[in-house]
């Protein structure tokens, strides 16, 4: 790699991070400040969920896209649903909803071959 | 993993402790870490970037859509200051993730370097466990579990550099299935919040804009703009609650 390429990826890494910590310590800062928790706008506070939202929607979208990945998609969607019903924690959930996943996935590419 | 008893402050507190629980809780993120990362090694080095070349981006730059880009774009010989420019945008929407966890991290000279562990799925994580943590186990959790998902995406930049090829080969499903546990884990982020009905709207917009943008190749775009999208429905409708009478 030239050192032009190397400057570049440095750059883009700097960028990066300031673009991760400056707002943090910016607001850390005013929260410090004599307006404490009042500090921190009503926006930002619906922004941070919403967010959450919108990683968990790109994130749906299946890596090979075609009936049995929606399929299983939807199958591993519900079943980590149906367990974090029962036990409001964040590990089973997860584990139980790629199991189901990759059963439908497998199931159909034993049905569907090809 | 969240149990009511998180919330009492431990009589012997221990930072290792609280970075390992940090550790623990990350681990789901690996299905989706580390199949991404195992595919950047080997579009990296097909790209003509070294291993070691792979390596660095992805410790140094360590934001996903922003590193395909990066090795895209230099492989297409776009100008580097083009290239630049590419990869800070994509990862402009970052600015709002340091904001929302400041009241929830206590001060600390380590945060300039630490911020650099702040990707989507860790702010995701952060920001749902962060709260139902005593406040001194935050920093040694946070710690952990930025610091583990640095190191899995790293070392399966490695393995993708290396041996990308030969991996998808014997395990084929491993890239089909493993990175269904990132849509798992956000599921069970965001379930909590269906219980309010303004929330629920707002949320399931969210949800349907950042998929429909995704499904038309604006996956760049999505996560900001179906946020705006899920913020401008959670403050233009509202919800009248009717009194019963006794």
């Amino acid at each position: 790699m030239s050192s032009a390429l190397w400057i570049a990826v440095f750059a883009s890494a700097f960028g990066t991070l300031l673009i991760r910590v400056v707002p943090f310590l910016w607001m850390q800062r005013r929260l410090n400040s004599a307006a404490g928790l009042n500090a921190m706008p009503q926006w930002l506070t619906v922004l941070g969920p919403l967010m959450i939202a919108a990683v968990l929607g790109v994130s749906i979208m299946p890596v090979n896209p075609g009936p049995a990945s929606w399929l299983a998609t939807v199958a591993g969607l519900l079943a980590t649903l149906l367990v974090w019903r029962r036990v409001h924690s964040l590990g089973w959930p997860v584990a139980a909803g790629v199991a189901i996943f990759g059963v439908v996935v497998l199931a159909c590419g034993v049905i569907l071959p090809g | 993993m969240n149990q009511p008893a998180d919330h009492l402050i431990p009589a012997h507190h221990s930072p290792v402790r609280s970075a390992l629980q940090g550790v623990r809780e990350a681990i789901p993120l690996l299905g989706g870490y580390v199949p991404v990362a195992l595919s950047f090694g080997l579009v990296a080095t097909q790209a003509g970037f070294t291993t070691w070349e792979a390596v660095a981006i992805s410790a140094l730059i360590y934001a996903g859509a922003s590193q395909f880009l990066f090795v895209g774009m230099i492989a297409a010989g776009a100008p580097l200051w083009l290239v630049v420019t590419m990869t800070l945008l994509i990862n402009i929407r970052h600015v709002v993730y340091g904001p929302n966890l400041a009241a929830l991290l206590p001060r600390s000279r380590h945060w300039p370097w630490l911020m650099h562990g702040l990707t989507d799925q860790v702010f995701a994580l952060a920001l749902t466990r962060l709260p139902q943590l005593p406040e001194v186990k935050r920093f040694g959790w946070f710690l952990g579990a930025s610091l583990f998902a640095w190191g899995a995406w790293i070392i399966g930049t490695a393995v993708g550099a290396t041996a990308g090829e030969a991996v998808t080969a014997r395990w084929p499903l491993l890239g089909e299935v493993m990175p269904f546990a990132l849509p798992a884990l956000f599921l069970t982020m965001v379930a909590p919040r269906f219980t309010d009905k303004r929330w629920a709207l707002a949320m399931l917009t969210t949800i349907i804009a950042a998929l429909m943008l995704t499904l038309y190749g604006l996956s760049n775009v999505a996560i900001p703009l179906a946020a705006a999208l899920g913020a401008l429905c959670f403050y233009s409708i509202r919800f009248t609650t009717r009194s019963r009478a006794l």
